[in-house]
Order: structure tokens, then C-alpha cells, then sequence
């Protein structure tokens, strides 16, 4: 019926591309000739050329009306999350006793971690401040005016300071110790005013069973209130982020032990079902022992 | 039709299982978002399918009353008792009774008649009624008087027969087999449909594959190359495009009704518009199908009559005693009567009982003077012989007040001019000399010139000594006087164009639109409507013409220089289909006279072979195989046969060739606003896939995640883009060439581009603009953004940075790339609102169309703006949708954009306009 749509043969078509991306006719390259090229060419170059500046400028324009020092909304920090040291793949601390080579690089985060709560650090660039007490420093007229920091000394750490430590923050030993920390949120004031502190928990019975015993430091996993108000990575310099080690003493070796840690403070809550790591933080203990 | 695009969603969502089954194999805890993504795609094919049926389903439906065609019923002899069974169950063999009102159940042979006479006309286009006996009389069953046909109507009498035939062997079935293997080609708009899906899957399969490659040399993870490939696919396909156009079409079909055109397939709607040839029938389409009064001679000279459709303005001189006599006669000597109980009914509306000639006569005579029917109860007829084709006239003779008969006498004028010995002139009685002779001769080849069929009309007063009042006439013996009569006059008989149709003819010419008219009739009659309509315009001339004009045979004219060619059927039969084809070429006005229905099937194929659409009208039942053939097939909605109404893709339900003409209009209409429509939905694709592209290259932060755009696609764009389908036409449509099928796309690369490269890059600037914005107020400013991703997507980093040094969670970050969704989201809508302003027009300024004379296209921003804010109030709360609530503030980020893409579009308007056939509007139009 259709006798119009003979098939074209191979020769055909290849014959129609050759001709489509050169025709020598025509002087047309793929449909166009040189002139007409050059004219599309330019008009893209300047299409997108303006369109980059009309970029340029709204973004210039958005970004002059953000503040150096706080961003302009805060929304989803309601509540600061909580994060382990040293953060691991899976959030699994694995020791492995008979292989130095598992924990090692624990031990190497955790070094390079705690460097900056170096006590001569400390005293050489933070301030002592008022325990108990918020420090608050209102810019009093001067803008933006640069922020001082609290000391948070590696010794209040204690047996987790990995100071003169032979056991490596306990990982040497079967007993590590975990870093909780709190995260950074400009100008909240966490506690509000009322003293926090952090406190672990197996997350099942077997798990509380498995977990053993375990020290904190500071002691009773304090925060003091002095840390906070945080004012912000450009204009609080040396801010020291509070810590709290949790030394594990004897975990039940060769199980899997999930932790969960949380904060104790008035403002925060620690149950939101769609953010785990609100105000707490889970992770598993692993010590392999043979 | 645009199943192109179901399969490439179905892919999608093949993909999404695939990445979902590998997820869930590796971690039993893996995120549904892929299976839910997958599901939301098999019901958007589901659905989107569903609804196009429907829509297409609902237009069909309304022709589908129309279709139930088959006799239902049959009154049968079977074990000697009359049953009624239903018409299917018939067989061969069964005797089968028809009585008047019946349509006859099977193909039967006649065993026993009283009187019984068909109308074939579905069959064989003739209307006047046939008698059936059980004579047989022909070799050819059509021909012969003892079959009865399957699906004709008895119209009175009774008869027995014998099934001979049933189903798909009867005549008719045959023909309707025959129609149904007419190969039919695609229509247009499928066609171009398929164009455009092919290059909007072009595109998203070579942009989805190379950027998987890319994907995979970045190292990253081959399920998330998978998963990228998905959201390049989903963005890239049109979603709500398949409702849209279905809508729009089902809108414009809606309109056409409205307009006498009901289109059985929503396609045909477009087909419609892109007609460049229509074959047209003459009787009843272009002409009102009944006789009608013309002209009359009386007195040495032509009047004309009026001929429109209520024949009101009778303008010629009716002083004459002349025209007293003649109209006596035309009331006296004729058959026709006014059905009964019509007092109420107009005069052109009554139903007459009696032949085609006498109705006009009648309705004529009734229109001038009012009660036919009493003259004629004054004027007692006494005898009649009635016409026949022997004699070649009819007689009848009457009382009249003057107690003297008078017998009138009307016929074929040379006829009637033999009887005569004299000729009235202004009443009075003159001889009938050699220059009445001549006067007379001149007259009647003038009407005989213009296609008419002529009536001579006489009368003679019988003398009263002769024949007294007790006079018994018998029209056997003939024993009164049928010559030396008084010639009186002659009157012309027409089917008349219906009175529009040659503005319509105009429209068509106009609009580039050939109109070839075809029919049974004889080419002096054919050629004769042809001129008045406009098929052959005043100042063009046949081949006959020149030859006439300037006196030499035929054979020497030029034929290129005759415009219009009037063909017969039997000249038909003798070409060849080049003959054919150069015929169709050279001329442009072409009449098809006494032609048979079968021919125009080969009209029709040698219209398409010169890349016409071809648009062919017909009632009769053999004319399906043509309607079947053309581009699109029209049928008569009062005239038409069912089998015509079938075949055809598009009822006329007035039967007028001007409703052709405004659903020619609106069918262009829909093809100019599909643009639009087209247009309008892919700008946002690109504003759709561009954050998948930077996300892969850049390692920004997910701008827009699938669902939402899918909440663009089929939520917000899906009614503005339907409310492109009332824009009013931006110039006189019926001004330019029809479309070349091949030549003007429905998606040419203009368009593709300036859609794509233009309004959609910056729709997606805008909406980077939007996202950047998003993030940079709650803490990450964009140059920390870049190749952030790793790290943004890491479930385990709860503490991840800012640029203020804040530290975020997982499900912090979560929430905030909703909002830099929602931010997008909202960016394209607002920029929607723009395009889909810049969309209204094609050339004009936006002032120049009205910014309010479519109100829907305000429903649809309404529409739009609606949506956005439930999407980002109400359903934030659900996650898997990933909406969050936008501070009324960032809803007018993308404002400054929307406003540069109306300038730009007003300027490359501008442009275009200024400068016609330049480089900008070569490039710019489309």
C-alpha cells in the first residue's frame, strides 16, 4: 500500500550524513554555512555572556545582604546534634588488640584532634573565664567586634587526655576512650542557664550489660556554660569546643555494643524520631580481644 | 501517540526497581525512595494513559449514538411461523419479510412484492426511490430489480425474500471490507507528535548517557550513576504534556461540534487544519440539495429568481399578464402536495410529496402567491396524464371560473414548443413566428448554458361550444386538442449553492486551500456551480473556454494556460496515474463530473501523491473507501449513510461545506497553540536537568529531587498549558498557506532551541539563583557548596561545617536541601508564570494580543500559585514529598528573572517583526 517510504539503502543515508555534515553545494557545515555559524556562535557568546553577568550581579547582589558574622536564618538548628571522636566509618569504634594497625589511626585522629586543647595553647590564646556563667560579650557598639575564647584545657580531660598516655587513649589496652561533642550553633544558649551534662546508656539491655563500666571527663560529663554563646567561626577565633571523654573500662570483648549518648539540658531535646543525632549520638563499641 | 514517552518513563521506573533491588541486596534497611519513585512512575504512565483514553474515548462516544447502523431486527419465516429474531442471527436461506419504515436485514432476493420500493442512496448515492419485483432484469446485482440490499431502507410496500447473503459477504459488507483495507495513513499531528518525541528522547537519552559516562569516570558509584540517569530521564520528559495535548485537542473538538464538525478522533482535529486539498461532493454540501426555481422567460425576456435558502426577495417583475398565465400553470399542471399538518412549518421546511421539480415548483408557487392548494380546489382537475419519458411532458386540464377548461401542459421546452402555434407576449396571444422561434431558441441554451435543467410551460383555453361542462375527458383516446397550444414560458430549475459556501470558497483560496469538487452530475451542470460557488473563479478558463474564445480545436490549446479543468469520469477512466498527476499539477481549479464513487478513491491517492493532505466528503457507503483513504474523511450528518460515518473521521453535522471551512480555522488554530503548549513544557525541562548536570559536575547539594519535578510536570504547568489552547490566533490564520507537511514542524529546531538554549538556561539560572539563596541565608555560602557532596550525603557526619562554623547533622542538612528543592521549585513556577505569559504569542507583543482576553490563561497562573502553596505549606510535613515552607520573601527571588525572560521575549518579538527574512527571525521564529 505505502509506496512512498521505500527503504532507503545504507549508501543512501550514509550519503545524506556526509552531505548533511559537509555539503560542498551549499558550503554548509552541518546544516550551516560559515557565515551563519559565526553569527550563532557570537550571539550564544554574547547570550550567555549576559546571561553570566545577570548571574553575577543577583548573586553579588543576595550575598551583600548577609551578615559576616550570623547567618540569616538559623532554621533547622533548633537543636545542635552530638558527634564522636574519633568519627569512625559506620560510627563503629573498633579495637582490635591483636592488630595495633586497627586502632592506631583512631589514636592518630584523636592526637591531632585534642592538639589545639594543648593547655600552652590554651593559656596562650583563650581566656579564663567565670565556670558556671555564660560568656557573653556584646559587640557594645563597636560592630562585629572580634570575640575572646574559654579555655578548655586537655588535662580536664583526665585519663582521657592521652597526655603521657603508654595505653593511646586506652586503645592499647582494650579500654578507649570516646570524645562526645557538642555541635557548633551561633548564639544559642545551651542549658539555658542551668547546668548540662552528657550521659551514656547502652541502647538495649544486653547492651547496658555488655558496656561495663565507663568514667567520664570532666567529671559527671559536665558542660560548662561558660563555652556558649558561640559568635561564629570569623569573629570567635580560638573558640575551644567544650568535650566530654567517655573512658570505657571493661566492654564485654568480641560483641558488638551499641552506645548512645546524650545531652542533658534544659533546651534540648534529645527525642526527635526523624533526627537520631539530635541532642544525642549512637555508636557501637567493638573490642576484639583473642 | 506519544507512547514514546511512556517508554522512556517506564524505563525510568525499570531503573528505580533495578537501583532499588541492588540497595536493599546490599543493606536491608535501604531507603524506599527509589521503589516509591518507581511506583509514582508505572501509575504516571498508568494514569496519563488512562486519561488520554479516556478523553479520546469521551469524543467518540458522541458519534457513537450514530454508529448503531445495523437493522436490529428481522421478521422471519421459520418452521412455517413468523418469528422476530434478531438481524445477526439470520442465515442464508431464510425468508425473511420487509414491509415499508423496515431496513432490509441481509442481502435478499425478492420472492414476492407488493409494490415495494428501496432507497439504495446509501448505496449507490442515487435518492430517487426503486421498485423491487422478482423480475430479474440485470446480470450486475446492482443493477438488477430483484435484490434487495443489506442496510437499505424500504420506503413503502411490502415483500418477501430470501437471505442470500449476510454479514461481511452482503454487497455492503464488501465495500465495508473493502474500506477497512484502505491503507490509512498517520495523521498528521501523530506524525509530528512522533517527530517531537523523538527528539525530546534524543535528547534525554544522549545527555542521560554521556553524563553517566561522565558520572562513572568521576568515580562515582555505579548506583548512583543509575539513579542519576533517572532524574536525567525524568527531567527530561514531558510528563503532563501527553494530558495537555489530549485536553487541548478534546477542548478544540468540543469547539468544532459546536460548529457543526463532530470529529470522531481527536487527531483528525489538527488534520483538519493542515488540509490543503478538499475533494468536495456538489450535491448537498455545496448545494442545498433541492431543485429550486432559477430563472423564468416570459415576455422575451430572463428573470432571475431568487434561489437562497427562504427564496424571499422574488425581485423580478410580476405586473405582467404573461407571468399570471405562466404562474396559473406552474400551480394547475403539477403533482406535488404539502404533507399533511405542516400549517406551522415555513414553507422552504415542509415535506412535499412528489418528484424534485414539482416540490420547487410548488414551494415556488406557494412563496409568490400563497395557497397553492385552494387555486387549485377552485380549479377542479378534470383529467391528467402525468409525464413520462416518451411524451416527455405532463398535462392536466381544469375548470375555471369561466366555465371553460383549460388544459396546461409543462415539459421539455422543444417538446412543448411543437404543440404550440402561438406565444403569449404581455398577456396577449401572438403567433409563433420564426423570431419567437429564435427568441425562444436563444433563452433556452442560455439557461441550458448555466447547468439548469429547463421546463416549457403552455396552456389552451378549450373552447366551451366544443367542450361544455359535461365533457368527459379520457386521456386514453385523447379527445381534446394537444397542439396549436399558447406557448407561455419557460422556467429554470437548479440545485443552488448554499449561500455561504462561496464566501467559504473564498476562505479557502485564500487560505491556500485547493477545493476539487466531484460528482455524478453532468459537467455543463457541474461546471455551472462550479463558477457560481468560486471553484472556478470568474476570470479563469478551461481548456474548452480558450478553445471557444479563440476559435481553434481543442487539441491546439496550451493546457497551461487554462486554470481550470472540468474532467469527466470517463476521461478519468482513460488516464494514467502520471496523466492524473499532471492534471492536478497544472491546473488549479479542478471539477470531477459524472464521476463514479469508486474514482474518488483514485482522486483522492493522486491528491496525496503530490504530498497533499487531502480532506474528501461523501455520504454513500461506496464512498468509504475514499473517506478511508483521505487524510481525513468527512461525512454528512443528514445525508450521510452510516457506513460513510464510520469510515470517516469527522461528521458534518449540517452537511454544509462552509462548517468545513471554520473547522479548518480552529484545526490550525490548535496547531499554532500546540506550539505554544510544546513550547511552554520543555522550556522547564532544561530548568529540570541542568541541577542534575551541575550536581554530577559541581558536587553541589541535589538542587531539585525527582519528585518534584514530577510536582512540576503534572502539578503546577499542567493547566496554564492548557489554557494556551484558548489563545485566540495572533494573525488571520486563513491568510497563509496551508502547512507543508514535511517543511513546517510542529517542533522545528527553532523552537527545540530557543526553548532549551534560551528561556530555558535562563529559567535555570534563576532557579540556581533561587538555591544559592536557599543556602547561603541559612549558612552555606556557594563556594563552599562546590564539590561538597561527599561529605553533604555522608549518613555518619553529624557535625559537618558551615561558613559560619556552625555544625550540622544529617537530618539538619536533609531538611535544608528540601528547602533548596522547594526554593527551585518555586523559582521555575514563578518563571512559569512568565513563559507561560511569553508564550501567548508567537510574533506579536503581548500587548498587541490582550494580556486578559484568555481568561484561563489567569485560572492557570492562579492554578499554579495555588499549588505551590499547598505543596509548600500543608504538605511539608510528609517527607517523601521533600516540600518545606519558604519564607514569603524568597518566593520573589526568581521575580528579576521571570522579568528578564518576558523583555527578552518581547525583545526577539520586536526583532522579528522589524526585521521579516532576517538572520534574527530565520533563527528567532518559531
Amino acid at each position: 500500500m505505502v509506496t512512498e517510504k521505500e527503504k532507503k539503502t545504507r549508501g543512501q543515508v550514509l550519503e545524506e550524513w556526509k552531505e548533511f555534515v559537509w555539503n560542498p553545494r551549499t558550503r554548509e557545515f552541518m546544516g550551516r554555512t560559515g557565515t551563519s555559524w559565526a553569527f550563532i556562535l557570537l550571539f550564544y557568546l554574547v547570550f550567555y555572556a549576559f546571561l553570566t553577568a545577570l548571574f553575577t550581579l543577583t548573586m553579588w547582589v543576595m550575598l551583600q545582604t548577609l551578615s559576616d558574622h550570623i547567618p540569616t536564618y538559623q532554621d533547622q538548628l533548633a537543636t545542635p546534634g552530638l558527634m564522636i571522636r574519633p568519627k569512625t566509618e559506620n560510627l563503629e569504634v573498633l579495637v582490635n588488640l591483636s592488630d595495633s594497625q586497627s586502632w592506631k589511626k583512631h589514636v592518630e585522629i584523636l592526637d591531632k584532634f585534642l592538639e589545639p586543647y594543648n593547655d600552652s595553647i590554651q593559656a596562650q590564646k583563650n581566656d579564663v573565664c567565670r565556670p558556671g556563667h555564660y560568656y557573653e560579650q556584646p559587640d557594645n557598639g563597636v560592630l562585629n567586634y572580634p570575640k575572646r575564647a574559654c579555655q578548655f584545657n586537655r588535662t580536664q580531660l583526665g585519663d582521657c587526655s592521652g597526655l603521657s598516655d603508654p595505653t593511646h587513649y586506652g586503645y592499647s589496652t582494650g579500654q578507649p576512650c570516646v570524645f562526645i561533642k557538642m555541635n557548633r550553633v551561633i548564639n544559642f544558649y545551651a542549658g539555658a542557664n542551668q547546668t548540662m551534662n552528657v550521659t551514656c546508656v547502652g541502647k538495649r539491655n544486653e547492651d547496658a550489660q555488655n558496656l561495663g563500666d565507663f568514667a567520664m571527663f570532666p567529671a559527671n560529663g559536665n558542660i560548662d556554660l561558660m563555652y556558649y554563646p558561640y559568635y561564629g567561626k570569623k569573629f570567635h577565633v580560638n573558640y575551644t569546643q567544650p568535650l566530654v571523654a567517655v573512658k570505657f573500662m571493661n566492654v564485654t570483648p568480641n560483641v558488638e555494643v551499641n552506645v548512645e549518648c546524650r545531652i542533658n539540658a534544659v533546651n534540648i531535646a534529645t527525642d526527635d524520631e526523624r533526627d537520631k543525632f539530635a541532642g544525642r549520638v549512637a555508636f557501637k563499641l567493638r573490642i576484639v580481644k583473642i | 501517540m506519544v507512547g514514546g514517552f511512556s517508554s522512556l518513563l517506564w524505563a525510568g521506573a525499570i531503573l528505580c526497581f533495578i537501583a532499588y533491588v541492588i540497595e536493599f541486596t546490599k543493606d536491608n534497611s535501604a531507603s524506599m525512595d527509589n521503589l516509591f519513585l518507581g511506583i509514582v512512575l508505572v501509575l504516571v504512565v498508568i494514569l496519563t494513559g488512562m486519561f488520554a483514553y479516556y478523553q479520546e474515548a469521551k469524543s467518540t462516544n458522541i458519534i457513537g449514538s450514530i454508529s448503531k447502523m445495523i437493522p436490529r431486527k428481522a421478521l422471519v419465516i421459520r418452521d412455517g411461523e413468523k418469528k422476530e429474531i434478531p438481524a445477526e442471527e439470520l442465515v442464508v436461506g431464510d425468508i425473511v419479510e420487509i414491509k415499508g419504515g423496515d431496513q432490509i436485514p441481509a442481502d435478499i432476493r425478492i420472492l414476492d412484492s407488493q409494490g415495494c420500493k428501496v432507497d439504495n442512496s446509501s448505496l449507490t448515492g442515487e435518492s430517487e426511490p426503486q421498485l423491487r419485483s422478482c423480475h430479474f432484469t440485470h446480470e450486475n446485482p446492482l443493477e438488477t430489480k430483484n435484490i434487495g440490499f443489506y442496510s437499505t431502507t424500504c420506503l413503502e410496500g411490502t415483500a418477501t425474500g430470501m437471505v442470500i447473503n449476510t454479514g461481511d459477504r452482503t454487497i455492503i459488507g464488501r465495500i465495508a471490507s473493502l474500506a477497512s483495507s484502505v491503507g490509512q495513513e498517520k495523521t498528521p499531528i501523530a506524525i509530528e507528535i512522533e517527530h517531537f518525541v523523538h527528539i525530546v528522547a534524543g535528547v534525554a537519552v544522549s545527555i542521560g548517557i554521556v553524563f553517566f559516562i561522565i558520572a562513572i569516570c568521576m568515580k562515582y558509584r555505579v548506583l548512583d550513576a543509575v539513579i542519576f540517569l533517572i532524574g536525567i530521564i525524568l527531567a527530561n520528559v514531558p510528563e503532563g504534556l501527553v494530558a495537555a495535548v489530549t485536553v487541548s485537542l478534546s477542548l478544540t473538538a468540543k469547539r468544532m461540534a459546536k460548529k457543526n464538525c463532530l470529529v470522531k478522533n481527536l487527531e483528525a482535529v489538527e488534520t483538519l487544519g493542515s488540509t490543503s486539498i478538499i475533494c468536495s461532493d456538489k450535491t448537498g454540501t455545496l448545494t442545498q440539495n433541492r431543485m429550486t426555481v432559477a430563472h423564468l422567460w416570459f415576455d422575451n425576456q430572463i428573470y432571475r429568481a431568487d434561489t437562497s435558502e427562504d427564496q424571499k426577495a422574488q425581485s423580478f417583475d410580476q405586473s405582467s399578464a404573461t407571468w399570471a398565465s405562466l404562474l396559473n400553470i406552474v400551480t394547475l399542471c403539477n403533482r406535488a402536495e404539502f404533507g399533511a399538518g405542516q400549517e406551522n412549518v415555513s414553507i422552504m421546511k415542509k415535506i412535499v410529496m412528489g418528484d424534485a421539480s414539482e416540490t420547487a415548483l410548488l414551494k415556488f408557487s406557494e412563496v409568490i402567491m400563497g395557497d397553492v392548494i385552494e387555486r387549485r380546489k377552485r380549479n377542479k382537475k378534470v383529467a391528467e396524464i402525468p409525464f413520462n419519458s416518451l411524451n416527455k411532458f405532463q398535462l392536466s386540464i381544469h375548470e375555471t371560473d369561466d366555465k371553460r377548461f383549460l388544459l396546461v401542459m409543462k415539459g421539455a421546452p422543444e417538446a412543448i414548443l411543437e404543440k404550440c402555434s402561438t406565444i403569449m407576449f404581455n398577456g396577449q396571444e401572438q403567433p409563433l413566428d420564426e423570431s419567437a422561434r429564435e427568441a425562444f431558441q436563444t433563452a433556452y441554451m442560455l439557461l441550458g448554458g448555466l447547468g439548469e435543467r429547463v421546463l416549457g410551460f403552455c396552456h389552451l383555453y378549450l373552447p366551451e361550444d366544443e367542450f361544455p361542462d359535461t365533457y368527459s375527458f379520457d386521456t386514453e383516446t385523447m379527445n381534446f386538442p394537444t397542439s396549436d397550444l399558447c406557448f407561455v414560458g419557460l422556467i429554470s430549475l437548479i440545485d443552488p449553492p448554499r449561500s455561504n459556501v462561496p464566501d467559504a470558497i473564498i476562505k479557502c483560496r485564500s487560505a491556500g486551500i485547493k477545493v476539487i469538487m466531484v460528482t455524478g452530475d453532468h459537467p455543463i451542470t457541474a461546471k455551472a456551480i462550479a463558477r457560481s460557488v468560486g471553484i472556478i473563479s470568474a476570470n479563469s478558463e478551461t481548456v474548452e473556454d480558450i478553445a471557444k474564445r479563440l476559435k481553434i480545436p481543442v487539441e491546439q490549446v496550451n493546457k497551461r494556460e487554462a486554470k481550470a479543468a472540468v474532467v469527466s469520469g470517463m476521461e478519468l477512466k482513460e488516464m494514467s496515474p502520471e496523466q492524473l498527476d499532471e492534471l492536478l499539477k497544472n491546473h488549479s481549479e479542478i471539477v470531477f463530473a459524472r464521476t463514479s464513487p469508486q474514482q474518488k478513491l483514485i482522486i483522492v491517492e493522486g491528491c496525496q501523491r503530490q504530498d497533499a493532505v487531502v480532506a474528501v466528503t461523501g455520504d454513500g457507503v461506496n464512498d468509504s473507501p475514499a473517506l478511508k483513504k483521505a487524510n481525513i474523511g468527512i461525512a454528512m450528518g443528514f445525508a450521510g449513510s452510516d457506513a460513510a460515518k464510520i469510515a470517516a473521521d469527522m461528521v458534518l453535522l449540517d452537511d454544509n461545506f462552509a462548517s468545513i471551512v471554520t473547522g479548518i480555522e480552529e484545526g490550525r488554530l490548535i496547531f499554532d497553540n500546540l506550539k505554544k503548549i510544546i513550547a511552554f513544557t520543555l522550556t522547564k525541562n532544561i530548568a529540570e536537568l541542568c541541577p542534575f548536570l551541575i550536581f554530577i559536575i559541581a558536587g553541589v547539594p541535589l538542587p531539585i529531587g525527582t519528585i518534584v519535578i514530577l510536582f512540576i510536570d503534572l502539578g503546577t504547568d499542567i493547566i496554564p498549558s492548557i489554557a494556551l489552547a484558548y489563545e485566540k490566533a495572533e494573525s488571520d490564520i486563513m491568510n497563509r498557506k496551508p502547512r507543508h507537511k514535511k517543511k513546517d514542524r510542529l517542533v522545528n529546531h527553532q523552537l527545540a532551541l530557543y526553548s532549551y538554549l534560551h528561556i530555558g538556561i535562563l529559567q535555570s539560572v534563576g532557579g540556581f539563583f533561587a538555591y544559592f539563596t536557599a543556602y547561603a541565608v541559612q549558612g552555606f555560602r556557594p563556594d563552599l557548596l562546590l564539590y561538597l557532596r561527599p561529605l553533604w550525603v555522608d549518613d555518619t557526619i553529624n557535625d559537618l561545617e558551615d561558613s559560619y562554623g556552625q555544625e550540622w547533622t544529617k537530618y539538619q542538612r536533609n531538611h535544608l536541601e528540601w528547602t533548596g528543592y522547594t526554593a527551585y521549585f518555586v523559582a521555575v513556577m514563578v518563571q512559569q508564570i512568565a513563559d507561560v505569559i511569553i508564550r501567548k504569542t508567537r510574533i506579536n507583543s503581548i500587548f498587541q494580543q490582550g494580556l486578559f482576553r484568555n481568561k484561563y490563561i489567569w485560572v492557570g497562573i492562579a492554578s499554579q500559585i495555588i499549588i505551590a502553596v499547598i505543596l509548600s505549606s500543608g504538605f511539608g510535613s510528609v517527607p517523601i514529598l521533600s516540600f518545606t515552607t519558604l519564607r514569603v520573601q524568597y518566593w520573589f527571588v526568581a521575580v528579576p528573572y521571570a522579568i528578564v525572560i518576558w523583555l527578552y521575549d518581547e525583545f526577539r518579538k520586536l526583532l522579528i517583526r522589524r526585521y521579516p527574512g532576517s538572520w534574527w527571525d530565520k533563527n528567532m521564529y518559531y
